[in-house]
């Protein structure tokens, strides 16, 4: 019996297995770079301290079972509590005390600032810039 | 796989990894240098987009040191502080040809808003302890304090001379404090130093309160400048889309304290030496001058809701933003296209548009 003669790729209407094999390595090509490009999940939080635009420490945020406590030789000495995933200043012994004020601070990119210690308490860490509808407060 | 299939995979696969790596490409090609640090009694963050912009953020960190230097109260030796030691004793101080530039404006700002602007106020901010950022200083002085230092608040005795660059106070115990104005000023001088540079765009945040903005955001979309509730600082009121612009705000919750249950502010009338009590909880201005953004958002707090409408329907040079006690905000018409306001996330707030 004669081989039926095959037709050419162009007019052929069923998929052929080699359609499927694109298809799958498509989809798996997707599916790698979804994975590749995936929001990345909240990164590790470091505390860093500026004395006058100096570093003078850096301290991972963890999750921990009671808060941490670090004095700063600031000219008004100062505490900072870490405290899991957030820090502040519980106190300072600085005149104006707006930096105790401030609060507690946990997401990448906020600080406390002591303005009379000319200290700026900053987190450092992977920011969510999505989530920002503005460049710049005034106020 | 077909001698097709093949291509096509490779096609899809490239069309695929292209439109993902495009917008992380772009972001770090645009990514601005930043510096903050602490000038002029406040924490500065500069921020600069462009081929040379490390270069001008270097230079502009220095002008803005130097220029402190010669505006501040309290260094000894600088302009001001030598201006004010020689008060009354009729010598024509040398000065920087800044400096009696700086202190021309202010005088101008004091003439065009009837004296709800004037440098001189100094002696009268020392006494109720502001300007020191030492909450332990604030005080309230008693009325015959303030009686005898009002004739001290004067500019018609701080005279300037801009061609021999000197200035004189003519009363012993006379002070001039530039705290109002020098921050606004020195953001033009770093938008001029900025042209010397090839600069796309900078955030020049002088202390939050003071900010002037070159171009557009590293984007290429006009800066979003979302505006601080003054009655809750975590808290935004609305969000202004500008570029090329100046603006400052003054805001009663910046500095107070509370004595026998009433609440006193830092922002005092010259004329009388008290806080400001007109009813408006904070004044943004908008304008092309940094200088006169910073004096007339002060000006504007003092002088009150219809006296700032007054001022700003007599110029052309401004618009603003008053929030009111009374929970309305009033919008100047000129920002009626670049402002964002959401009613449902509005804090209370009520916004008004007002028209020439």
């Amino acid at each position: 019996m004669a081989t039926p003669a095959r037709s050419s790729a162009a007019d052929r209407l069923r998929p052929a297995p080699g359609d499927a094999l694109v298809v799958l390595l498509v989809l798996c090509a997707a599916l790698a770079l979804l994975w590749l490009l995936r929001p990345a999940p909240a990164g590790e939080l470091t505390v860093e301290v500026r004395l006058d635009g100096t570093l003078i420490g850096s301290y991972p945020l963890e999750e921990a079972d009671a808060p941490v406590y670090v004095d700063v030789n600031a000219p008004w000495p100062l505490t900072l509590e870490l405290d899991g995933r957030r820090v502040r200043i519980s106190h300072s012994d600085c005149p104006s005390q707006d930096c105790v004020h401030t609060g507690w601070i946990d997401e990448a990119g906020e600080q406390i600032i002591c303005l009379p210690n000319k200290l700026i308490i900053s987190l450092v860490g992977e920011q969510d810039t999505q989530s920002k509808d503005f460049d710049v407060i005034v106020g | 796989m077909s001698s097709r299939a093949i291509p096509t995979f490779f096609l899809l696969s490239a069309l695929l990894l292209s439109s993902c790596a495009l917008p992380g490409g772009e972001t770090s090609a645009a990514e601005p240098a930043q510096r903050q640090f602490f000038a002029m009694n406040t924490l500065m963050t500069l921020q600069i987009t462009g081929e040379e912009a490390e270069d001008a953020l270097s230079a502009a960190v220095e002008e803005v040191n130097r220029l402190d230097r010669l505006f501040s109260r309290s260094q000894s030796e600088s302009d001001i502080a030598r201006l004010n030691a020689h008060a009354g004793d009729g010598t024509d101080v040398p000065l920087s040809p800044e400096t009696t530039e700086l202190l021309s404006l202010a005088l101008e700002e004091t003439s065009a808003t009837a004296g709800a602007f004037d440098v001189t106020v100094a002696p009268v901010i020392d006494a109720w302890g502001f300007g020191t950022g030492d909450a332990g200083q604030y005080r309230l002085p008693s009325e015959g304090e303030l009686e005898a230092l009002l004739p001290l608040v004067d500019s018609a005795a701080l005279h300037v001379d801009t061609a021999g660059n000197t200035a004189r106070l003519d009363r012993s115990g006379m002070e001039v404090d530039l705290g109002g104005i020098a921050k606004g000023y020195t953001a033009d001088r770093l938008v001029e130093l900025l042209g010397e540079y090839d600069v796309s765009s900078a955030l020049l945040n002088l202390g939050s309160s003071t900010i002037t903005l070159v171009g557009n955001n590293p984007s290429g979309q006009p800066w979003r400048v979302a505006l601080k509730d003054p009655q809750d600082e975590e808290q935004q009121i609305l969000l202004l889309s500008l570029s090329d612009q100046a603006l400052s705000t003054s805001g009663a919750y910046e500095q107070h304290f509370e004595e026998n249950g009433v609440t006193y502010h830092h922002i005092l009338d010259p004329r009388t030496g008290y806080p400001a009590q007109t009813g408006i909880l904070s004044v943004t201005v908008v304008s092309d001058n940094g200088a006169r953004a910073d004096a007339l958002s002060t000006a504007l707090f003092v002088a009150g809701p219809e006296q700032a409408l007054e001022l700003w329907r007599a110029d052309n040079s401004f618009e603003c933003v008053l929030c009111l006690e009374d929970g309305r905000i009033l919008i100047t018409q000129g920002l009626e296209d670049q402002f964002l306001y959401n009613e449902e996330d509005s804090h209370g707030y009520t916004c008004e548009i007002v028209r020439r």
